[in-house]
């Protein structure tokens, strides 16, 4: 999203007072604390922080080694922040700027300043600010903010994480410089708290709120960022970028991991979905005349089933050795959800019902199947494949592209692919009616369901789950 | 001095909050000095951000020790704690 406003440039208020000694500063910056971590955990781990044994120990040595108080301050806060930007773990290095913020308190305490109450900002400004510190937060009042414009900062950082809560767009690293009050600027905020408010607005309407991942790593932030589950986690990166194919056993603890990740929430987990426009060294592909009406999906892993069954192995074993740690996690079904790529036929998920059968006889205690709904032939075919199926999920981006016979890359008919147009929304009301004729739930996953233009149709047609494309987190 | 070995299973690793309940949980344990080590790394698990500047992610295997006061009763409470953490 892209807002424009009236500049207003961010100044901390500073009302001076007498000089204070260290002790007073301390005693000074704890109980303003105390009052604010009543009402914020932010500031509530600031204050666990202020009387942290490491950092009075940082500024008594500096203080012992002869330097002056407002040294000492800088010294440690640089040891201690040096030290936090070290870490490999992008919400840890986001934790310099709550260091910063308190030895910044400090200084100022020392230095006589009070802190104030709220800035007063005219309506739909935008906030231009070289660096906003979480304890800048308490002063602002976003309601009153158009956007916010910064030069410094990380997306993690409290401000962002604030301002995107409150439906208020950030851009950090923004250029400021030049800028002066009452300018128009414009905040290009892509995240923008959409995908938050969607989420919201969803399960407001009591849809289920799903995370889109391509790795471990993507489950793990999806979920720490509230959602209820993974809508689609893409195999893909199992199989690319690598010399032999992968094992049961790699597939196996890849999944394991991801299940007790997802500590019981469904983990769907989407079986191998490669085509002829990858490259494979241990595979070789033909090159077919048109990628995206060949061997992909389904019909590929079918033909390769030397590839594919370590997948299906991989993940009844993980399944299984997830069931006997956590038995309760699977008493209303299983929270592995197997879905299909590019189904267009029922026969095509009864030759993986019947592989997974061949594999263990009793699979479906391990795990639900369902399939992606994203060819024209699932959709007007959808009671026959609801009936086989324990689940849909609509991959919209596929389906837009197959049922407008529009190239999604293809600018010329840009024009032409589009998830709001009539025909295919008439294709989500039909997979949405079978679904539900055959008491299965459907979800959607694709780009329109992280799209805040489509929130509204997608719960008014009546999908059980959205799943997003990535969800910011909230603190 | 009492030891034991105890893995992190929080998903996304060891963040401020958890670390912050650890940290008074390890006050309240009288005559205590409680100390986690992770690689070749040790620190006083009494200061928070001595823990959180150990940046441990979910997985990781931690050595905690504690030394005077009620040892086995305070490594009990701490490895249990560390084992419940799950943001």
């Amino acid at each position: 999203m892209i807002v424009s406003g009236p500049a207003f440039i961010w100044r901390r208020s500073a009302s001076q007072s007498a000089v204070r000694s260290f002790d007073e500063a301390f005693a000074l910056v704890r109980s303003d604390l105390s009052l604010q971590a009543e009402s914020n955990p932010v500031f509530a781990a600031h204050l666990e922080m202020l009387d942290d044994p490491m950092l009075r120990d940082a500024v008594q040595e500096g203080l012992q080694s002869g330097l002056s108080p407002s040294d000492a301050l800088d010294a440690a806060r640089d040891g201690i922040v040096a030290m936090f930007e070290g870490i490999d773990d992008e919400y840890l290095r986001a934790r310099a700027d709550d260091v910063r913020d308190i030895f910044g308190r400090l200084r100022a305490a020392m230095a006589g300043e009070s802190s104030g109450g709220q800035v007063q900002m005219p309506g739909g400004c935008i906030l231009v600010a070289e660096e906003l510190l979480p304890s800048d937060t308490a002063l602002i009042d976003f309601k009153a903010l158009g956007g916010i414009l910064c030069h410094k900062g990380s997306s993690t950082s409290h401000v962002c994480i604030i301002a995107r809560a409150k439906g208020v767009p950030i851009q950090v690293g923004a250029d400021i410089s030049g800028i002066k009050d009452g300018d128009t600027v414009q905040v290009d905020d892509p995240l923008s708290g959409s995908l938050q408010s969607i989420a919201s607005r969803a399960r407001a309407s009591g849809l289920k709120v799903y995370v889109n991942a391509a790795n471990l790593d993507e489950i793990r932030s999806g979920l720490a960022a509230g959602a209820e589950g993974v809508g689609i986690f893409r195999t893909e990166f199992l199989f690319l970028n690598r010399s032999s194919m992968p094992s049961r056993e790699e597939h196996a603890a890849i999944y394991r991991e991801a299940l007790l990740a997802c500590a019981g929430s469904p983990l769907t987990l989407r079986t191998m979905d490669i085509g002829g426009d990858k490259d494979l060294p241990y595979l070789p592909l033909t090159a077919e005349d048109n990628p995206f009406l060949g061997l992909r999906g389904i019909r590929f892993s079918m033909l390769h089933q030397d590839v594919f069954i370590p997948q299906l192995q991989g993940a009844l074993d993980a399944a299984g050795s997830v069931r006997e740690l956590h038995p309760e996690w699977f008493e209303e079904g299983s929270p592995l959800h197997l879905i299909i790529p590019m189904v267009s036929k029922a026969e095509e998920i009864l030759q993986v019902r019947a592989l997974l059968s061949s594999l263990d006889p009793d699979y479906g205690r391990l795990l639900e199947l369902g399939i992606m709904i994203e060819t024209p032939a699932a959709v007007l075919d959808a009671p026959a494949l609801a009936a086989e199926s324990d689940f849909f999920s609509v991959g919209t981006n596929d389906l837009t592209q197959y049922i407008m016979a529009a190239d999604r890359g293809n600018a010329s008919v840009g024009y032409l692919y589009d998830s709001f147009a009539p025909p295919v929304r008439r294709a989500l009301e039909l997979t949405v009616r079978a679904a539900h004729d055959a008491t299965i739930p459907v979800g959607i996953c694709g780009e329109m369901a992280s799209d805040p233009r489509a929130t509204g149709i997608l719960i008014d047609l009546g999908f059980d789950s959205l799943s997003l494309s990535r969800l910011e987190p909230i603190q | 001095m009492k030891s034991a070995e105890v893995t992190l299973s929080a998903p996304t690793g060891l963040h401020a909050r958890p670390a912050g309940e650890l940290v008074k949980l390890v006050k309240g344990l009288e005559g205590s000095k409680v100390t986690v080590t992770c690689g070749e790394r040790s620190v006083n698990a009494a200061s928070m951000l001595s823990l959180l500047s150990l940046g441990i992610k979910s997985g990781t295997a931690l050595v905690v020790s504690v030394d005077g006061g009620e040892e086995a009763a305070a490594l009990e409470a701490v490895v249990k704690f560390i084992e419940s953490i799950k943001e």
